[in-house]
C-alpha cells in the first residue's frame, strides 16, 4: 500500500513541477497576467490531484484496516479507467478477496480447533471425574514402568501424591515389590490381562486387593502404557469365610446330636442295652437328641430369615409384663428341678410394647432357660421391668446367681455360634440362643440388649424395647 | 486274659456314654474324660491301651492331647483314634506326624468304632 502512495506523490509532484515549469516559461515570454492565470490553473490541477489522491488512499487505507482485523470489506472507488490506478485497484481488490476468503477459512479452521479443544478439556474432565469417583486404585505406567496417572484412591493407597509432570519411577511410588515387578512383567510379556490377589499388611490388618494389570500396545504392537487396577476384595473374602465358618458351625453342631441318635438307635437295634432301663435310657436319649436338633435348626432358620428380612413379624400391643409373667410360669417348673427360684416381676404402671408376642416370648424363656442352665441348685433368679418415662422405654434384666462370665467372653456372648468355654462343663448349648435374642430385639424390634457379669456371683441379661406410640401419649 | 484298656475322651456325654457301653460290652475297661488335659492326665496315669478321642473340646482339644501324649515317652506308642464331626480339618500330613491310627466322622457307628479299635490293636500286635 505504501508503494502505491509513493507512486502517486511522485507523479503529482512531476505534473506540478512540469506545469510549474511551463508557467515560468509563460512569464518569461507572454505578460504577468497570463502568467499568474497558467500559475492559477496549475494549482487548481494540482489540488484537485491532491483531492483525488487523498480520496483514493484514505479508501485504500480503510480496506487495509478492516483486512487487518478480519473485518469484511468491499473496496467500490472508482479509478479512471485504464490508468494504473485501475489496474492496481483491481489488483487490491483481487488480493482483499483472496485475503478474506483465506481469513474465514482459518476462522472456521480456529473454530473446529477451538471446539475439539473444548471437547478433549471436557472429556480430560470427565475421564479424571471417574478414576476418582471409582473406589478402585488405578495407576497408568508408560514404557518406562514411570507412573503417568494415578486416582485418588491409589494416592491413598501408596501414599504419594501424583505429579503429572514429575514421571515417578513406580518403583519409588508403590511400596509393594510383587506388584512393581507384576507392571514390568506386564509390559515385557505383552499379556492383554494379568490377574492377581495381592495382600498388603495395613497396620497389621491385611488388605486383599483383586489386582488386574492390562498392558496398552501402541499400532506397531510395542507396548506404551500398563493400567493396573486394584480392587478392595477384603469384605468379600471375609463374608466368605464366615459362610464358611456358619456352614463348618452349623455341620458340626447339626452332626452332635445326630451322632448321638445315630449310636443309640444302632446300640438298640444290636441289643446292647441289657436291660429295660437302659432301654428306656437310650430312648430317651434319643428323643432328647432328636429334640435337640429340631430346635437347632429352628433357631438357624429362624436367625437366617431375621438376616434377610424373610420372617414374618405380627406386631400387635401387648403388655410386657404378661409376657414376662407367662414365660417365668413356663420356666418355673425347670427352675424346680433345680431348686432354684424365680421371682416375677413387681408390675409397672405402663408397659404396653409393640412386639411380635411370640418372638419375645421366646427371647425371656432364653434368658431365663439360660439364667437356670448356668445358676448351681439352691440359686436364685430375679426378673425386674423398670420403665424409663424419658427416654419412651421399657427395660426387663433377668438377675441369676449363677457361674457369671468371663470377662473377655463378656462382650461376645452374643455373636453367633459362640460358646463360653469355661462354662461348658455346666450346660450344652449351640451357641445360637443368645444371638437369636439379639437378632429378635434389636434387628426385628428396634430394642437393644445388654449383659454385666461377675464371674462366680453372677450375671444379668436384659433387653430395653421402646414402647409403643399409645403409651407414649399415656405417659406424655 | 486281662482285658484291654480304653480311654474315652469327648465334651459329650451321651457319646461317651454310647462308646463306653458298647466297649464295656465287648470286653473292654473304660475310662472316661471330657476334655483334652484330663485325658491326658488319665493317660499318663493309667497308660490305656487305645484312646478314642473326640476333636473339640474345651480346654485342650483332641489333637492338642495327642501332640502331647507324643511328646511324652510312656505315652508317646499309645494308639488313638479321632472321632471327628470334622474329618476334613485334620490335614493328612498331621494325621502321620501324630500317628492318628484312624479317623472316624460324625455321625459314627458304635460297631464301626469297635471294629476299627479291634483293627488297629491287631494291627499293632502284629508290629
Amino acid at each position: 500500500m505504501k508503494k502505491e502512495q509513493i507512486i502517486w506523490i511522485t507523479l503529482s509532484t512531476l505534473a506540478l513541477g512540469f506545469m510549474a515549469s511551463a508557467a515560468m516559461m509563460v512569464l518569461l515570454s507572454m505578460s504577468a497576467f497570463v502568467s499568474v492565470l497558467l500559475l492559477s490553473v496549475a494549482a487548481l490541477m494540482v489540488g484537485a490531484n491532491f483531492v483525488v489522491l487523498w480520496r483514493y488512499s484514505t479508501g485504500l487505507r480503510k480496506a487495509a484496516r478492516a483486512v487487518a482485523v478480519g473485518s469484511q470489506v468491499k473496496i467500490s472507488a472508482r479509478y479512471p479507467r485504464g490508468s494504473l490506478l485501475e489496474e492496481i485497484g483491481s489488483a487490491l481488490e483481487r488480493f482483499v478477496d483472496e485475503s478474506q476468503q483465506k481469513v474465514k477459512a482459518l476462522q472456521t479452521e480456529n473454530g473446529d480447533i477451538s471446539l475439539q479443544l473444548q471437547l478433549l478439556q471436557r472429556r480430560k474432565n470427565s475421564v479424571e471425574a471417574i478414576l476418582n469417583s471409582i473406589r478402585d486404585a488405578v495407576i497408568v505406567t508408560d514404557d518406562r514402568d514411570r507412573v503417568i496417572l494415578a486416582n485418588e484412591t491409589a494416592e491413598i493407597l501408596f501414599g504419594f501424591h501424583f505429579d503429572p509432570a514429575s514421571f515417578q519411577p513406580a518403583e519409588d511410588i508403590i511400596a509393594n515389590n510383587e506388584l512393581v515387578w507384576m507392571i514390568s512383567k506386564s509390559r515385557t510379556s505383552k499379556t492383554a490381562h494379568v490377574r492377581h490377589e495381592l495382600t498388603f499388611d495395613n497396620d497389621d490388618s491385611p488388605v486383599t486387593y483383586d489386582t488386574v494389570l492390562s498392558a496398552v500396545e501402541d499400532d506397531n504392537a510395542t507396548v506404551i502404557q500398563v493400567v493396573t487396577v486394584l480392587h478392595d476384595i477384603t469384605r468379600e473374602k471375609e463374608i466368605s469365610q464366615m459362610k464358611n465358618d456358619f456352614v463348618s458351625h452349623v455341620s458340626h453342631e447339626l452332626k452332635t446330636p445326630l451322632a448321638s441318635i445315630n449310636a443309640y438307635a444302632e446300640m438298640l437295634v444290636d441289643g446292647e442295652a441289657e436291660d429295660e432301663e437302659t432301654i428306656q435310657q437310650f430312648c430317651g436319649v434319643i428323643q432328647g437328641q432328636a429334640q435337640r436338633l429340631s430346635r437347632l435348626i429352628e433357631d438357624i432358620l429362624n436367625i437366617s430369615r431375621i438376616e434377610s428380612g424373610l420372617i414374618k413379624v405380627s406386631r400387635q400391643s401387648h403388655s410386657l409384663a404378661l409376657v414376662v409373667r407367662d414365660a417365668v410360669e413356663m420356666i418355673t417348673s425347670y427352675a424346680q428341678e433345680k431348686n432354684i427360684s424365680v421371682q416375677s416381676p413387681t408390675p409397672i404402671l405402663y408397659d404396653q410394647v409393640s412386639i411380635d408376642r411370640d418372638m419375645i416370648s421366646q427371647v425371656v424363656i432364653n434368658l431365663l432357660s439360660n439364667a437356670v442352665k448356668y445358676t448351681p441348685a439352691g440359686g436364685h433368679i430375679t426378673v425386674e421391668l423398670e420403665l424409663n418415662e424419658v427416654e419412651g422405654q421399657v427395660q426387663v434384666s433377668i438377675t441369676d446367681t449363677g457361674v457369671g462370665i468371663p470377662a473377655e467372653d463378656v462382650d461376645h456372648v452374643f455373636d453367633k455360634f459362640y460358646r463360653v468355654q469355661a462354662n461348658n462343663k455346666y450346660a450344652k448349648g449351640t451357641g445360637l440362643g443368645l444371638n437369636l435374642v439379639k437378632q429378635i430385639v434389636e434387628t426385628v424390634h428396634g430394642g437393644s440388649v445388654y449383659v454385666t457379669s461377675t464371674p462366680g456371683q453372677g450375671s444379668t441379661f436384659g433387653f430395653v424395647l421402646p414402647l409403643s406410640k399409645q403409651t407414649m401419649t399415656q405417659t406424655a | 486274659m486281662e482285658n484291654k484298656k480304653a480311654l474315652v475322651v469327648d465334651d459329650e456325654f451321651h457319646i461317651v456314654q454310647v462308646v463306653s457301653i458298647k466297649l464295656r460290652n465287648n470286653g473292654f475297661d473304660v475310662t472316661t474324660a471330657e476334655n483334652g488335659k484330663d485325658a491326658y492326665d488319665l493317660a499318663c496315669q493309667l497308660l490305656p491301651d487305645i484312646i478314642v478321642t473326640d476333636y473339640q473340646m474345651p480346654v485342650m482339644s483332641g489333637l492338642e492331647m495327642i501332640e502331647k501324649l507324643r511328646q511324652h515317652e510312656p505315652t508317646a506308642h499309645i494308639p488313638v483314634i479321632m472321632l471327628t464331626a470334622r474329618g476334613f480339618a485334620i490335614e493328612e500330613d498331621q494325621k502321620q506326624q501324630l500317628r492318628v491310627a484312624a479317623c472316624l466322622s460324625k455321625p459314627f457307628s458304635p460297631r464301626e468304632v469297635l471294629q476299627t479299635i479291634e483293627d488297629v490293636l491287631n494291627q499293632n500286635a502284629a508290629v
